[in-house]
Parts: C-alpha cells; sequence; structure tokens
C-alpha cells in the first residue's frame, strides 16, 4: 500500500471507529441522565420557595461590574468534584439574576485539574494572575489544599473550600464547609463506639494522606479502649470480594467495618459483603461522608437498613422540608439540570456543598459597602462569623485562626429503602482527636444552628 | 557498474564534506537564537499558567530525549519510562529534605542513582529481544507503580522512606536559591534541559552513536563487526536512565509536591506515543514531543476542551507514524547509506569488506 | 499469619479471576500465533463493550442483547483494525505490530473517558443474574459467577486448543504461527484466517471485558489495563502455550488473592501478574539468548 493510501487507511479506520463508538453510546442513556442518578423530588411538598429567594431583587437581572471568583476542582477519571463548582455557579447564576450582589453580577471561573501539583500551582496562577478573581470559592481537590496554601498565604487570600487534604484544615487561609476525610470518619467511629462494638477494622482509600486521616479514628479508638485494624486499599477497587471478605474477617462478629472510599469504591465493597453473605458477620458497618448519596442507598438493598451507619456532614435533603433546603433544590431544579454547568449527580452532598459555599461567600460579599477589591474581598469571607446556612448543623465561622475545623458536628444517617434517614442527630465530633481539640481551643464551640426561617 | 557507484558516492560525499561547514553554522546559530528566546524573552511574554506549563515541556522535552536515545537510536522500545522518571523525582527528593546540598549536586546524584538502577534492571533484561524487552519494561513498570503507591514519595519525614503519613503540614520540596520563583526556575530547567541535550549530542557525534547506529541497522551485523553490542545496548540504558532521572529531579523541584498518582502507566504509553510522534531520531522531536504532552494539554485545559482528545489523537498519530515509517521505529535513518557505511568500516578498523555492508537495502 | 481456613474464600476468588485471566491469555496467545501481534488493546476493546452493554442496560433494552452487542462491538472493531492494519504492518517486526495496538488503546481510552465521563457519586456496576445465587463450599459462598469466570476460562482454553488441533482453520492458524510465507505458497488464504483469528480474538475480548466488569470493576482505565495481568500469564508461556497459558493465569490469580489476608503484603497483591512475568521472563531467557523463531522474538 502507498504512503498516501496507509494514511488514509489509518485515519479513516480510527475515524470510523470513533464514530461507530459514538453512534452505539448514542443508542445506550447518555451517562449522567437523570434515571441513573439519586433521587429528585423531595417527598413532602415544599412550601412554594421561588428561585428568586437567592437574591435581593426578584427578576431583576445584574448589570454592573463583575465580581470575579474562581474555584479549583479535581476532574479526572475516576474522581470527579465538578458538580460542587458546577452548583455553585448554578447558585451564582440564580443571584447575578436577582439583582447580582448590589446590583454586581458574580463571574465564577473553574479550573479543572487532574491531581498533577504543577497543574494546580498553574492553575492557581491563573485565576489570580490571568483572570483576576478577586476570591476562591469552591475548591474540592485531593491535593489543592497541600499545594497551593502557601501562595494563599502570600497573597492574603482566605478561600471556602470543601476540602480534602490536611491543609485545607491545618492552616489559616482556608476554612471548608465540610468535614472531610478525617473527622466525617471520627463521626463514623464514633457512631460505632457508642454501639459498644468490641473491635474497629478502619478500610480507606490509598490515596495522599491516609496516614493523617487514620489518627483520628486511632485516637477515638484507643480512648475508648477497643482495638483498631487500619487497612489501605489501592483504588480502584480490583478485588472488591477479599477486600469485603478482609475486612469481615478482621473485624469479627462484634466488630464494625468503617470505610472511607469514594461512592463507587465503597458501592463496590458493600456489594461483595452482600454478594458473599457476610454482611451480617458483623455487628454493624459504617462509612464517611462519600457515601452519603441517594444513589448509594437506592443502589444498595434492604439488607443494609440500620446495618449501614453513615456519617453525614451536612443537613439531609431528603425529609429536611425548610426553605433553605427547598431553594437549594429549586436553584438545583432551575439552573443545575442543563447548560454547561450542569451537576450530574443531582440532590446529594457534592451539591449541597457547592450550594452552601456560594451561600457563605454572597452573604460576605453583600457585607462589603466600597469597591470590589482583592483585599476587601478576603476582609469578608474572612469576617464570617455565626452564620446560619441552613445546611450545616452549626453556625458556621470563618475567624483568624491558625486552623480552621469550622462544621465539626455531623449527623448519622442510614439506608431505608432507597433513601437515606436520619439516624442520630447532630452530635459534635469528640475532642480526643487531637486537631479537634485544637481548634476548640482557639475557637471554642460553635452554637448549634436553628432552623433557618428565611433565607 | 559497481565501481561507478563507488566513485559517484564518494565524490558527493566529497563535495557534502565542503557544505555542512556553512549549513552546521547556519543552523547552530539558528538554535542559539531560539535558545536565548526561550531562556530570556518567553517568561516575560507568557502568563505564569503558561510559564508553568513551559517548565513541564523543558522536562518532559529532556524525558523524551532518554526515551529517543532509546526507540529512535538503538531501536530498543520501553515502556515504563515514567516509572524511571518516578525514581529520579523519589531520590531527589528523599536528598532535598534529608541535606543541604545544592541543587545541582542533587540532580546529579538523582541521575546516577537512576542511571544504576535503570542499568541494573536492564542487564538481565538485554538477553530478551524487542519484544519480550518491551513487555517486561512494561511489568517492572507497573511493580514500581505499586511499590510507590505504598511506599509514596518523601515528604520530610524520617527513616529510609523519608515519607511521613500524618503530616498536617506537608513541607514543600525546595527548589534552588536562586531560581525560587516560577520564572526563574522555568530558566533553570531549561538550563538543565540544554545540557542535557548536549550530553546527548555528544554521544551521537562519537564512538557510541555509531555503535548504536551499527546495532539499529542490524544486529547480527554489529556483532559481527565485532561491535560489544551488550555493552552498547547497556550504555544506552544508562545514558536514556541519566537523562530521566535529572529530569525527575527538576520535576520534584517544579511541583514541590509529589504524588504517587501522578505517575500512571498511562503516561508512560502516551510518552512513547508522542516520542514516535515528534521523531525519535531526531533531538528536535524530544522537544516536539515535549510540546506535545504538556503544552497542549495546557491549552486544552483553559480553552475547556476535554483532554481525551489528546489521548485519541496520539493514538491515531502512533499508528500513523509505525504504519508511514519505511523501516522499523527508527524510521529517519539518514539516507545517505553509503556514508553509513563508510562510518561501520572506520569503527571496524578493517579496511577490506566495505561496500559489502554499505549497500544495505 | 492467616489460617488455612482464613484462605479459603480467596482461593476461591483466586480461581474465578485466574479463570477470566487465562480467557484473556489465551485470546491473546491465539492471535499472535496466528497475526504476530500482541493485541495490548484487548482490555480496552472489552472495556468499552461492557459500558456500551452498561449504556443499553440502563436504557432498559434486554440483557442478553446488550452482552451481544457488547460481543459484536468487540469483535467488529479488533477485525476491522486487523483488516486495516494487519496488511500494513505484516512485514514488521511484532514490536511495531505491538506498537501499533497501543495506538488502538490510546484511541479507545480517549474515547471511553470522553463518552462516560465520571460524575459525583455516581458508580457503574454490570450485573450478572448469576451474581446473587450460589453456593456453599465448606462456609464459603461462591457465587456462579464466580464458577462461570473459572468455567469460561477451561471451556476457553480447553476448546481453542482443540480448535487449533483438528479443525482446518486451527490448523492453518497453526501453519501460519510457523511460518507465514509457506503456508500463503501453499495456497491457504492467509488473509482470512488471519481475519478470524482477529474476529475470534475481539470476540474472547467481549466475553472477557463483561466477566471482568462484573467480578472487578466498570471502569475503563482498570480493565483497559487489567489485560497486564492477563498478558503477563501469556509471557509466562512464551506467547505459545495454551495449556501454559491457562496454569500461568491461574497460578497468578490465585497467588494474587492469596496475598491479600497477610496483612504485611496485602497492598503490594496487585503486583504480582508483573514480577511472576518478570522472573519468568528473565529466567526463561537464559537458555535462549537469541531465539530464531517468529523473527525478533
Amino acid at each position: 500500500m502507498s504512503r498516501t493510501a496507509s494514511m488514509r487507511a489509518s485515519v479513516v479506520f480510527m475515524a470510523v471507529t470513533a464514530g461507530a463508538a459514538l453512534a452505539l453510546a448514542g443508542c445506550g442513556s447518555s451517562p449522567s441522565s437523570p434515571s441513573s442518578t439519586s433521587s429528585t423530588t423531595p417527598p413532602s411538598s415544599s412550601t412554594a420557595v421561588k428561585t428568586s429567594d437567592c437574591g435581593t431583587k426578584p427578576g431583576v437581572k445584574a448589570t454592573g461590574t463583575p465580581i470575579a471568583l474562581g474555584g479549583i476542582v479535581t476532574d479526572q477519571s475516576g474522581t470527579s468534584f465538578t458538580d460542587i463548582a458546577n452548583m455553585a455557579a448554578a447558585y451564582f447564576t440564580c443571584v447575578n439574576d436577582n439583582g447580582g450582589v448590589n446590583g454586581h453580577p458574580i463571574k465564577y471561573y473553574i479550573e479543572t485539574e487532574q491531581t498533577n501539583p504543577t497543574q494546580i500551582a498553574a492553575d492557581a496562577k491563573q485565576l489570580v494572575d490571568t483572570d483576576h478573581v478577586l476570591g476562591i470559592v469552591g475548591n474540592t481537590s485531593i491535593i489543592e489544599c497541600s499545594v497551593d496554601s502557601s501562595y494563599w498565604q502570600k497573597l492574603g487570600y482566605y478561600i471556602i473550600d470543601s476540602g480534602i487534604a490536611p491543609e485545607c484544615w491545618s492552616t489559616p487561609n482556608s476554612a471548608a464547609v465540610n468535614m472531610g476525610p478525617r473527622y466525617s470518619s471520627d463521626g463514623a467511629v464514633q457512631y460505632a463506639l457508642s454501639q459498644h462494638v468490641k473491635k474497629i477494622v478502619f478500610d480507606q482509600s490509598n490515596v495522599p494522606g491516609t496516614g493523617y486521616i487514620a489518627a483520628g479514628p486511632a485516637a477515638l479508638a484507643k480512648a475508648a479502649h477497643v482495638p483498631i485494624q487500619q487497612l489501605t486499599e489501592n483504588v480502584p477497587i480490583t478485588s472488591a470480594d477479599s477486600v469485603a471478605i478482609k475486612e469481615v474477617d478482621d473485624a469479627g462478629p462484634d466488630g464494625a467495618v468503617i470505610l472511607n472510599f469514594t461512592p463507587p469504591d465503597a458501592l463496590v465493597i458493600l456489594q461483595a459483603a452482600q454478594k458473599l453473605n457476610i454482611e451480617d458477620h458483623v455487628k454493624l458497618w459504617g462509612c464517611s461522608t462519600p457515601c452519603n448519596t441517594d444513589f448509594l442507598a437506592a443502589s444498595l438493598g434492604p439488607k443494609w437498613n440500620n446495618k449501614l451507619f453513615v456519617n453525614a456532614e451536612l443537613t439531609p435533603p431528603d425529609f429536611t422540608n425548610t426553605p433553605t433546603m427547598n431553594l437549594y433544590k429549586a436553584i438545583y431544579q432551575q439552573y443545575g439540570t442543563s447548560g454547561p454547568n450542569k451537576v450530574t449527580g443531582g440532590i446529594g452532598s457534592f451539591s449541597q456543598m457547592g450550594f452552601t459555599e456560594a451561600e457563605i461567600a454572597v452573604h460576605a460579599l453583600e457585607t462589603i459597602k466600597g469597591a470590589f477589591t482583592a483585599a476587601s474581598v478576603n476582609a469578608a469571607f474572612k469576617a464570617v462569623t455565626d452564620y446560619n446556612t441552613g445546611m450545616l448543623c452549626q453556625l458556621w465561622t470563618y475567624g483568624s485562626y491558625p486552623m480552621h475545623i469550622p462544621n465539626n458536628e455531623d449527623y448519622t444517617v442510614t439506608p431505608d429503602n432507597g433513601k437515606m434517614k436520619t439516624v442520630q442527630g447532630c452530635n459534635e465530633i469528640s475532642s480526643v482527636d487531637p486537631q479537634i481539640a485544637a481548634y476548640r481551643k482557639v475557637a471554642g464551640v460553635a452554637t448549634l444552628a436553628p432552623p433557618r426561617s428565611a433565607p | 557498474m559497481l565501481e561507478t557507484t563507488e566513485v559517484a558516492a564518494s565524490t558527493r560525499h566529497r563535495t557534502r564534506l565542503r557544505r555542512p561547514a556553512t549549513r552546521t553554522l547556519v543552523r547552530g546559530g539558528v538554535i542559539v537564537v531560539l535558545l536565548l528566546f526561550a531562556l530570556l524573552a518567553l517568561p516575560q511574554l507568557l502568563s505564569l499558567y503558561y510559564v508553568d506549563a513551559m517548565t513541564e515541556v523543558a522536562i518532559y522535552a529532556v524525558v523524551s530525549l532518554g526515551l529517543g536515545v532509546l526507540v529512535g537510536r538503538v531501536g530498543l522500545v520501553s515502556l515504563g519510562q515514567i516509572a524511571v522518571l518516578a525514581v529520579g523525582a523519589w531520590v531527589a527528593a528523599r536528598l532535598l529534605f534529608a541535606t543541604t546540598q545544592p541543587y545541582p549536586l542533587v540532580l546529579l546524584e538523582a541521575g546516577l542513582v537512576t542511571m544504576a538502577i535503570g542499568t541494573i534492571i536492564g542487564l538481565p533484561a538485554l538477553r530478551l529481544r524487542g519484544l519480550y524487552l518491551a513487555l517486561i519494561t512494561l511489568m517492572v513498570a507497573g511493580a514500581v507503580a505499586i511499590v510507590l503507591a505504598s511506599t509514596n514519595f518523601p515528604n520530610g519525614g524520617h527513616g529510609f522512606f523519608g515519607y511521613n503519613g500524618s503530616l498536617v503540614n506537608i513541607p514543600p520540596i525546595r527548589r534552588p536559591s536562586i531560581a525560587t520563583s516560577d520564572p526563574a526556575y522555568y530558566r533553570y530547567a531549561v538550563v538543565v534541559a540544554i545540557l542535557m541535550f548536549l550530553l546527548v549530542f555528544v554521544h551521537i557525534r562519537t564512538r557510541p552513536g555509531r555503535a548504536w547506529s551499527a546495532i539499529r541497522q542490524s544486529e547480527p551485523a554489529a556483532l559481527a563487526a565485532g561491535i560489544n553490542t551488550t555493552m552498547y545496548k547497556l550504555w544506552a540504558f544508562a545514558l536514556a536512565s541519566f537523562v530521566t532521572g535529572v529530569a525527575g529531579g527538576v520535576y520534584a523541584g517544579a511541583a514541590h509536591y509529589l504524588y504517587s498518582i501522578d505517575f500512571p502507566a498511562q503516561n508512560s504509553i502516551i510518552l512513547l506515543a508522542v516520542v514516535l510522534m515528534g521523531g525519535a531520531y531526531s533531538l528536535w522531536g524530544a522537544v516536539v514531543a515535549g510540546l506535545l504532552s504538556q503544552l497542549l494539554p495546557a491549552l486544552l485545559n483553559n480553552w475547556g476542551v476535554s483532554n481525551d482528545w489528546l489521548t485519541i489523537l496520539f493514538g491515531i498519530g502512533v499508528v500513523q507514524v509505525l504504519t508511514t515509517a519505511p523501516r522499523g521505529l527508527a524510521d529517519q535513518v539518514p539516507k545517505d547509506l553509503a556514508r553509513l557505511g563508510l562510518l561501520l568500516a572506520r569503527l571496524v578498523h578493517r579496511p577490506a569488506a566495505t561496500t559489502a555492508e554499505g549497500e544495505a537495502p | 499469619m492467616p489460617s488455612w481456613q482464613d484462605f479459603q474464600p480467596f482461593l476461591v476468588t483466586g480461581l474465578a479471576l485466574g479463570g477470566v485471566y487465562a480467557l484473556s491469555g489465551v485470546g491473546l496467545v491465539v492471535l499472535y500465533q496466528a497475526t504476530g501481534v500482541v493485541y495490548l488493546a484487548f482490555g480496552a476493546v472489552g472495556a468499552m463493550g461492557a459500558l456500551i452493554a452498561w449504556s443499553m442496560i440502563s436504557d432498559g433494552i434486554a440483557d442478553w442483547i446488550c452482552w451481544l452487542v457488547c460481543l459484536l462491538f468487540s469483535g467488529a472493531v479488533t477485525l476491522a483494525y486487523g483488516i486495516v492494519f494487519g496488511p500494513l504492518l505484516a512485514k514488521r517486526e511484532p514490536l511495531v505490530k505491538a506498537t501499533a495496538t497501543l495506538g488502538l488503546l490510546l484511541v479507545l481510552f480517549g474515547a471511553m473517558d470522553l463518552l462516560w465521563t465520571t460524575s459525583g457519586g455516581e458508580t457503574r456496576a454490570i450485573t450478572l443474574p448469576t451474581d446473587n445465587s450460589g453456593f456453599s463450599i465448606a462456609q464459603i459462598q461462591v457465587t456462579w459467577t464466580q464458577v462461570i469466570g473459572l468455567g469460561v476460562g477451561v471451556v476457553i482454553a480447553a476448546g481453542t486448543a482443540a480448535f487449533l488441533r483438528y479443525t482446518k482453520l486451527g490448523t492453518a492458524m497453526r501453519a501460519m504461527a510457523n511460518d507465514r510465507e509457506i503456508t500463503a505458497t501453499l495456497g491457504v488464504p492467509v488473509r482470512r484466517v488471519e481475519a478470524a483469528a482477529w474476529l475470534g480474538c475481539g470476540v474472547l475480548a467481549g466475553i472477557a471485558g463483561l466477566l471482568l466488569a462484573d467480578m472487578v470493576a466498570l471502569d475503563a482505565t482498570t480493565l483497559t489495563f487489567l489485560v497486564i495481568s492477563s498478558l503477563a500469564a501469556a509471557l509466562i508461556a512464551r506467547l505459545r502455550s495454551i495449556a501454559l497459558t491457562f496454569v500461568a493465569a491461574i497460578v497468578v490469580g490465585v497467588v494474587q488473592n492469596m496475598l491479600v489476608p497477610i496483612n504485611a503484603v496485602s497492598n503490594y497483591n496487585d503486583m504480582t501478574p508483573f514480577v511472576l512475568a518478570a522472573i519468568a521472563l528473565l529466567v526463561l531467557s537464559r537458555r535462549q539468548v537469541l531465539s530464531r523463531s517468529r523473527e525478533d522474538t
């Protein structure tokens, strides 16, 4: 075959393959169709909430000079936090449609990254130097807090994020709306200990920070004089059966297996345990917040009702009928179900976090009297004190502290025939965890938030 | 007939020998201008985002250079160069945390240790031929990735592995004191890259390069001509490992934080793809490969286009290069085969059978 | 150190996984013998087939149709690749042919990530009806899917060996493996035989894709690179013997799983295929320094 002919052949072949694949995939459902994601409507009819409640001037589009904000989220195969940023974007769009911030619309720049430190550092520079963002909201990344914390410190940016890396809670320039893997695992372990288990098996995914995460449960178990077995698994999990068998064997009939994985991996382990008929061979199963999605509840059968106890960092959306929760659902329906910033995971903790972060940011921005500059915006973020987000157990405070764990009280939920039901209301994460103790020493214990009556 | 061809060939050869002087000068001049531009002007013109991307280009150009030596010069395919990069980064990070040695020394040590490891692994593997060698590099790379996932990268902790998993505040890997800012570190990376390219260039122009050419043409023939093929193949492995190890050290300083998830198996495959596309044989090909694998993704990320399109493009590129290349993977073989024959003859120091080797198909 | 009792469940899971590795390994070996191509895109094409099946199942189409589509897709893509690029690269060394399949791997990998993106909280799974029923052997629950995994591996290995030995097409493939040129001159329709080998390999990739998606994970990256584990088994058999591939695959699967309960090495168990293959290659190559058969292998 001649050179040109072979060139043509290869290009044609590849094009045909790609085309065939696309066509075939098109015949199947699009992967993000609502039927395969979590619940959409709340069980009880919501009080009529208009999305315009998000802004101060209903129906008036903001037309002033935009306020630029930015966010960095992980988006790679296996882990994607774009839902959080997209929900924040949806909130901002709602605000822009209803008066903006004192007439100024918010322009939100989202940078995605693939857990590459240089890329993450570059994204931060892109946001600050090129996009000229005045504040950072909505960061959710496996390592961004570690990589950028000194940069934000140098610039004087106080970011509002949903953290994962240790630095999201241990540095002065980051305050999270969530509790993160360590404190959420603490919550799950605490619940198990409260049920008087004789042994804890704590299994987590082998991503950066396992030692940091494990230290919390280790401290809790030690204080309760309960032996704890620490395990890690390489993710994505390739032999879920083996993992489940190992966990159950290690825990024993009076023990508890506590998982800290992303939802797909946690689901695969739990389903394996069910397949092998060993889910009842331990006293109970626990899971940190990522398990708290209706999707997981629906995928697990009824065998897990009151068997799996999930720590919920945010107020459970199902069975909660407050104006803020309904506003969140309404904004999702109107702004988050289509368009470039589609929230594919639906109602659940990810989009809740995005909503909460955006909510806090707008609340802070509305207190600014003069010009919107990086200095004024970040001062406003830092000044947020005792704010009732309507999504958390406690009032949320940023504050001038060397570390921030503003969300340190949680719920415990369990699957109940396809939905997550609350088993235990707001419960403090124990100060036995040294980091929690250190934070409470500087910041005290935040007041419980009353249910929001009006936004 | 044979005599006429010979005379014509040697006449052409002599004529060609006069012109290269000016040609080389011009080419050299262009390269120097480009390098000066890259070093001095580029950081001023680009935003920090792109300066960071170009630092990665410099690093991966060196990695591509190493793979190019193996694939293009010797005809060995390694599917595990990213694992080698990871080892280099690991060593550099460990030294940077544990000692206060100056940066160039750390880079050198990282390169040497990686070279040692590469050679030790290469020695038994070189007994295997083409396909098996490539597959065993894939196996070793897979094993290294799993070990790294468990031992992690040094982060300032103690012990041999230097990893402390419980840190709430992870210290960054330091940069050289003269190059702490991003533009300065970019220049540092480019200088290191230039040095590595020079190192490889010198190799190519001297005895190892000629031996590699001979081995690539036909290993049995090279053996018959008295070339110690095992030694030269090992030398190629060592050189590739050394430059990749140094690149790993530069990577450590660029990233400040190292994670095992940053060195996945598929990156080795993509590296091979861009090296093939850029041209495994030429030094410029390594630069092109660096641009393809690091600058394009940065651009696409900025434009909101998914990197998956690049993956697809690279896949098409691989097949493209392989099907249109006339001979083997090292396809840009110099057309002047007579010259090659003469080089071979000089190498072997045998006055007799020059023509037979020269007239390769 | 766990007791024998503790090891038993892992033996079962190991056998099942080994069976599927065997299935993939046999597919790789047969194609290599017939065409000289190590089909590195084996995992990727099976993964994409499984994802297409998943999409169709989510749409409500009957399961068996979706599985059939998966097999057809994998078979068609593999066949198309073989028909187009087989002749183009026929005269090249096996290394080049194998590297070219890496191109196909990248194209499929990129396409899969584009079409089936990961979103927060969602997970994909293929469940076969045999997942939830099984039986107990000595307090270990064995699902029918695991039995199928091992069973299909045995059947394919034995069936392929018999096919190669006793059928005309199989004999033609063996002849081509031995010497393609002479086989062509003898009047065997080499292109058609090759096409048959490609198609067969592709269908096997689809079967393996479905089974692995069920037993391991329906994740593009995992399934694409799981081929390396099957390849390890094929390499231990020097890409020659089907029986040896089968045995090697079983050993790899079992050892890998049996290491799980040993906490000290548990996290390194995924290394098993690589380490075993590397050792086997290096040890076995001592005796054959410059092998002559099949060009450069």
